[in-house]
């Protein structure tokens, strides 16, 4: 229940909302989908004061792609992701990703970019922005940024975007056309949060193969993998990617789904399954 | 007589009828709590503790009370001096337990976090909670008690500084010699089981909306209910006006599960303040407060040794049972560990046997009645008991069950509690269950799935769940409810229980049984209930009583008017009424099916021609109010020398098949398959409707429900992102039979579906888990099978098994 008035504005226009949080940013909290805000407002956990809805910006919605990257605008909802054909065929992962995030109905109204600047380290999205090597776009009055995905997650719900600036924009660069990719959660039931995720992208020749796992820490961690697929057999290069993930993983987060030593393990499991199913893909 | 006669010929018992509240329902057209308006109503909300353990020191409710559209502010002190204590629903204090006087709002002290502390009340919602947060209290937080073992030690703190101890009561039932059985006994095994505290999820959590019309003096309050009349009585004793005065309305409710059982503090405040402020008030609770404050469920240890022999025969059993069933309060939930107790050992003839039972209370929500009520962890602890049996013996784990069973032809059997099992045919249930599953072929299946990698496993699970319970002194449990049949001078029929319908569709069952028995076409029959104003007094739905105690007084009451309208149709027809059969809207000569007399004719003799021939010398009028009293029931120990509160034992085995992931311990159900016997089943469709949301909240606390506590008493699970529970995603088809075996006490056989399919979930999942590694020495004893503990397990019996 909120129980208490707020100041709300939905611009129709992206220059509007600037400049509402280049005035104003410090007091302001951004609404995309309200798939995260709006339980945390309604169980209190957060009170904003001024809220920024993008509920009524068509300028974000957008998906586009050239020859080097396929753009995906912020208040993208996870439905579209996941339908959208330049997605499905330039980042798979990313559709895979966007298919399980929540239920039907937090899929028809979240956004990508709104899930992306609440960086919830259990979010499906992140470590398939790892391992595509995605850059988030960040606008201000003043000017904009393109900041690397694995420099814009600070730690849990935190990131580098600055309260004067919106994330406007995903961009993602195409992979090899013989690269395949892949992503794998673990949840307790469909529709609730991934206690670990992982996204594997592994081209036909395993140079720049890599792996991302998400929800061992406060953002995801990327394994180079070419180095083990490079010279051993699949089952074996496998084992060793589950090792190299269990190691890198050491203090796992903790709560009441998963203690730490289980997180761990199923962050190697995860790594794995997700690295094996990019291999099935390209035959192996 | 009459009715055996009837039951060759049923025209609508035993018939698939599709529920007579779908078509609302589906289309979104019922009317819940949160539906009523009322012109001027204003809104209810309440402050809660967030400590476990606190004294008040001080309330600054100042603040909410300068708010513009804050209509009035109550706290603890001004429940106190206005109202009477909660009158206690499961009569603690008479059965002997301690008891606590509690009150609409804690005045002095907070035991759990929830408990109510103030109430605003406001022009609106927004308004009330805005208010909430204004208001100033400064708490004393005192040493909460959150585990129930620490809690035992003498050294404990105390939740209620009167009492010397944190046990609210202990039994101890005996039968036999059990310390010479196990002394001298061949084999002996001992363990821990444990199931997790949880509770039921409703879709539509608690609501009241309550008026005061001083033109009338009367109160009303519509309340998301089970038990109108109860509640009715006990506002009348908490408000200490005449229960008279009182009307309650139970509109469509959203899920019960027992925890809309009353009494709660919400009631008597919200009653209270409509009438002092001479407004109406609706309050609706929010889902994190339904968490905290509504009632929890299970949290039940249990320590176990028994005795054994070779061949599997089960001589003696040892058990300690350890409840914690959170703060104490008017709440009949604690009643739930006595029960586990009572129905131990369930549906096995152990020579000798001893239950210990400690219920303990902590600084946490109090139990409150959820489907199953401490009969699934009594069924859950002999499952896992069967099973450990099985495994040291190396017999087959229905092999034992057999080997235990009370047989059919040993009934009415008594057990070592008092409990005086009424009839059952378990055997039969265990064969015809293993036959639906595949039994004999599952290891065949079980090898040629590991040689492709997949881990699958087989459980069997055994429940009993005694039902229809009547509790001396208390006025909301007893074996017995009322039916009103009234037929209108058009033929058409309305029917009024005391039972009511938490949306599971018994109202429906009371329509075919009231047509089969008036022999009138079942569309002309309106059922009503929940309404303490219209329907004949009676005790709503708990202990899957409705279709058995208000079935059976539909039943009686309505052959008190076929009588009569046999009587009549035999002086029109020309025939003696014994030669007479009623059905469907037509009473005809038996064996002459051409010569009858329509249903509403005779109807109409009875109203429009009261003084003409054929309703000669009958009194006027065609309505009859009857009540149903329960054989078997043992209230006075010393003239009867046991005591047992419950009458009727429906009984059922599940076999599941289950797929374990080994390497992230995750549990998918494939298949499960229940037999279940509830005695004679009025309507197989909504039978079968009821069982899946049994067996669903079964699996749900199998695998996946658990409400969870930090050491300082804080509920970390208070939404549904936390508390996990399934979806249809997660489950199977169910595969389920009824076995049919009646009880001799009710008049159709009826023995109470409710709560069946609950009790065996839990026991077979961690049946089929350990059967997916024959390999290993893999026990699984406590719930839920989270995919952490299963991955654990398997991981500490690999090691264990390196190590030998």
């Amino acid at each position: 229940m909120i129980s208490y008035e707020i100041e709300f504005h939905a611009p129709t226009e992206l220059g509007e909302a600037l400049s509402l949080l280049a005035d104003r940013g410090d007091e302001t909290t951004v609404l995309g989908g309200g798939m995260s805000l709006m339980p945390m407002m309604n169980l209190g956990i957060v009170k904003p004061e001024v809220v920024l809805s993008l509920n009524h910006l068509p300028e974000l919605e957008y998906v586009r792609e050239d020859q080097d990257r396929v753009y995906i605008g912020a208040t993208v909802r996870h439905a579209q992701v996941l339908r959208d054909e330049a997605i499905r065929k330039w980042c798979p992962a990313l559709s895979e990703a966007a298919a399980v995030v929540g239920d039907v109905q937090v899929r028809n109204r979240g956004t990508i970019g709104g899930s992306i600047a609440h960086a919830d380290p259990a979010a499906d999205y992140l470590p398939v922005l790892y391992a595509y090597g995605a850059e988030i776009k960040l606008q201000g009055k003043q000017g904009e940024r393109l900041v690397p995905a694995d420099e814009f997650f600070i730690d849990v719900m935190l990131t580098t975007r600055a309260r004067s600036e919106l994330v406007t924009e995903v961009q993602i660069p195409k992979q090899p056309p013989d690269a395949r990719a892949a992503y794998r959660r673990l949840a307790r039931v469909e529709g609730s949060f991934a206690i670990v995720n992982a996204a594997a992208v592994v081209p036909a020749g395993f140079e720049g193969a890599r792996v991302a796992i998400g929800g061992v820490g406060s953002h995801p961690i990327t394994i180079d993998c070419a180095q083990f697929l490079r010279d051993q057999p699949p089952e074996e290069a496998l084992r060793a990617i589950d090792g190299a993930v269990v190691e890198a993983s050491a203090g796992a987060t903790a709560d009441l789904h998963a203690d730490s030593e289980y997180r761990r393990a199923m962050a190697g499991v995860l790594a794995r399954r997700a690295v094996g199913g990019a291999l099935v893909e390209l035959g192996r | 007589m009459a009715t055996s006669e009837l039951l060759q010929e049923r025209r609508h018992v035993g018939k698939r009828y599709t529920g007579l509240t779908n078509r609302e329902l589906v289309a979104g057209k019922g009317t819940f709590v949160s539906d009523i308006q009322l012109p001027g109503m204003a809104y209810m909300a309440v402050l809660r503790s967030p400590h476990a353990h606190a004294r008040i020191i001080s309330i600054d409710s100042s603040g909410a009370e300068a708010l513009s559209g804050v209509l009035y502010v109550m706290t603890g002190r001004e429940a106190q001096e206005h109202m009477k204590p909660i009158p206690e629903a499961w009569n603690t204090r008479e059965i002997g337990a301690k008891g606590v006087d509690w009150y609409a709002l804690a005045p002095e002290r907070v035991r759990y976090v929830g408990e109510a502390v103030a109430a605003v009340v406001a022009d609106d919602k927004f308004t009330a909670y805005q208010a909430l947060d204004l208001i100033e209290v400064e708490y004393e937080v005192l040493p909460a008690v959150v585990d129930p073992e620490d809690a035992m030690e003498p050294t404990s703190f105390l939740v209620e500084p009167e009492w010397k101890d944190n046990i609210l009561v202990t039994r101890d039932f005996h039968r036999g010699d059990v310390e010479r059985a196990l002394a001298e006994a061949e084999h002996v095994a001992s363990g821990m089981v444990r199931s997790e505290r949880i509770t039921g999820v409703s879709l539509e959590p608690r609501g009241s909306v309550a008026q005061y019309d001083s033109f009338r003096d009367e109160l009303v309050l519509w309340e998301s209910t089970q038990n109108p009349h109860p509640l009715r009585t006990f506002l009348a004793e908490t408000l200490e006006i005449p229960e008279t005065r009182i009307r309650v309305i139970q509109p469509n409710v959203g899920g019960a599960f027992g925890l809309k059982q009353p009494p709660f503090q919400e009631q008597p405040l919200i009653a209270y303040l409509a009438r002092k402020l001479r407004r109406p008030i609706k309050w609706i609770e929010e889902r994190d407060e339904n968490f905290q404050s509504t009632g929890h469920s299970r949290d039940v240890k249990f320590y176990y040794t028994v005795a054994f022999e070779g061949d599997g025969t089960i001589t003696a059993i040892d058990i300690k049972v350890i409840a914690d069933v959170g703060a104490p309060t008017a709440l009949l939930g604690w009643g739930m560990a006595f029960v586990t107790a009572y129905s131990l050992p369930t549906v096995y003839k152990i020579p000798n046997n001893r239950i210990h039972l400690f219920v303990v209370v902590t600084n946490k929500c109090p139990w409150n009645a959820y489907r199953g009520f401490g009969k699934d962890s009594a069924s859950f602890l002999m499952d896992r008991v069967i099973d450990k049996v099985a495994h040291e013996t190396g017999l087959d784990r229905s092999v034992v069950r057999l080997k235990n069973f009370i047989q059919p032809d040993e009934f009415p059997y008594p057990q070592s509690s008092g409990a005086v099992l009424d009839s059952g045919n378990y055997p039969a249930a265990l064969k015809r269950v293993l036959e639906l599953v595949d039994y004999e072929g599952f290891p065949k299946l079980q090898a040629q799935a590991r040689r492709e990698g997949r881990y699958l496993g087989l459980g069997i699970g055994q429940e009993l769940t005694p039902e229809g319970c009547a509790m001396p002194g208390a006025v909301m449990i007893s074996a017995y409810d009322g039916a009103t049949v009234r037929v209108a001078p058009s033929g058409d029929v309305t029917v009024l229980t005391g039972v009511t319908s938490p949306g599971c569709g018994n109202e429906t069952a009371m329509a075919q049984i009231a047509a089969e028995f008036l022999g009138c076409e079942i569309g002309r029959i309106r059922v009503i209930q929940g309404d303490t104003e219209t329907c004949p007094y009676g005790l709503g739905n708990y202990s899957s009583r409705a279709t058995m105690y208000g079935g059976s007084a539909v039943q009686i009451a309505a052959t008190d008017l076929r009588e009569k309208l046999l009587r009549v149709a035999a002086r029109m027809l020309e025939v003696d009424p014994g030669d007479l059969d009623a059905g469907d809207g037509h009473v005809s000569v038996r064996g002459a099916p051409d010569r009858f007399v329509a249903f509403d004719q005779v109807v109409n003799q009875i109203y429009r021609h009261t003084f003409g021939e054929f309703a000669e010398g009958e009194e006027p009028g065609l309505e009859a109010t009857r009540y149903f009293r329960m054989g078997n029931i043992y209230h006075q120990p010393e003239k009867q020398g046991r005591f047992s509160n419950y009458p009727a034992w429906p009984n059922g085995t599940a076999a599941c098949v289950v797929e374990v992931d080994p390497e992230t311990g995750q549990v998918k159900i494939l298949r499960y398959c229940l037999v279940d016997d509830a005695g004679t089943i009025v309507n197989p469709l909504l039978a079968v409707a009821n069982l899946h949301g049994g067996i669903t909240q079964g699996i749900g606390s199998a695998v996946y429900e658990q409400l969870a506590y930090d050491s300082d008493g804080q509920l970390k699970t208070a939404t549904l992102m936390d508390y996990t529970i399934p979806t249809a995603v997660e489950l199977p088809l169910f595969e389920i039979e009824h076995q049919e075996t009646p009880s001799p006490f009710t008049p159709l056989g009826t023995k109470g579906i409710g709560e069946s399919g609950v009790g065996a979930a839990l026991g077979a999942l961690c049946s089929a888990v350990e059967n997916a590694f024959p390999e290993l020495e893999l026990r699984l004893d406590e719930l839920p099978l989270t995919p952490s503990r299963v991955w654990r397990a398997i991981q500490d019996a690999r090691a264990a098994g390196d190590v030998r």
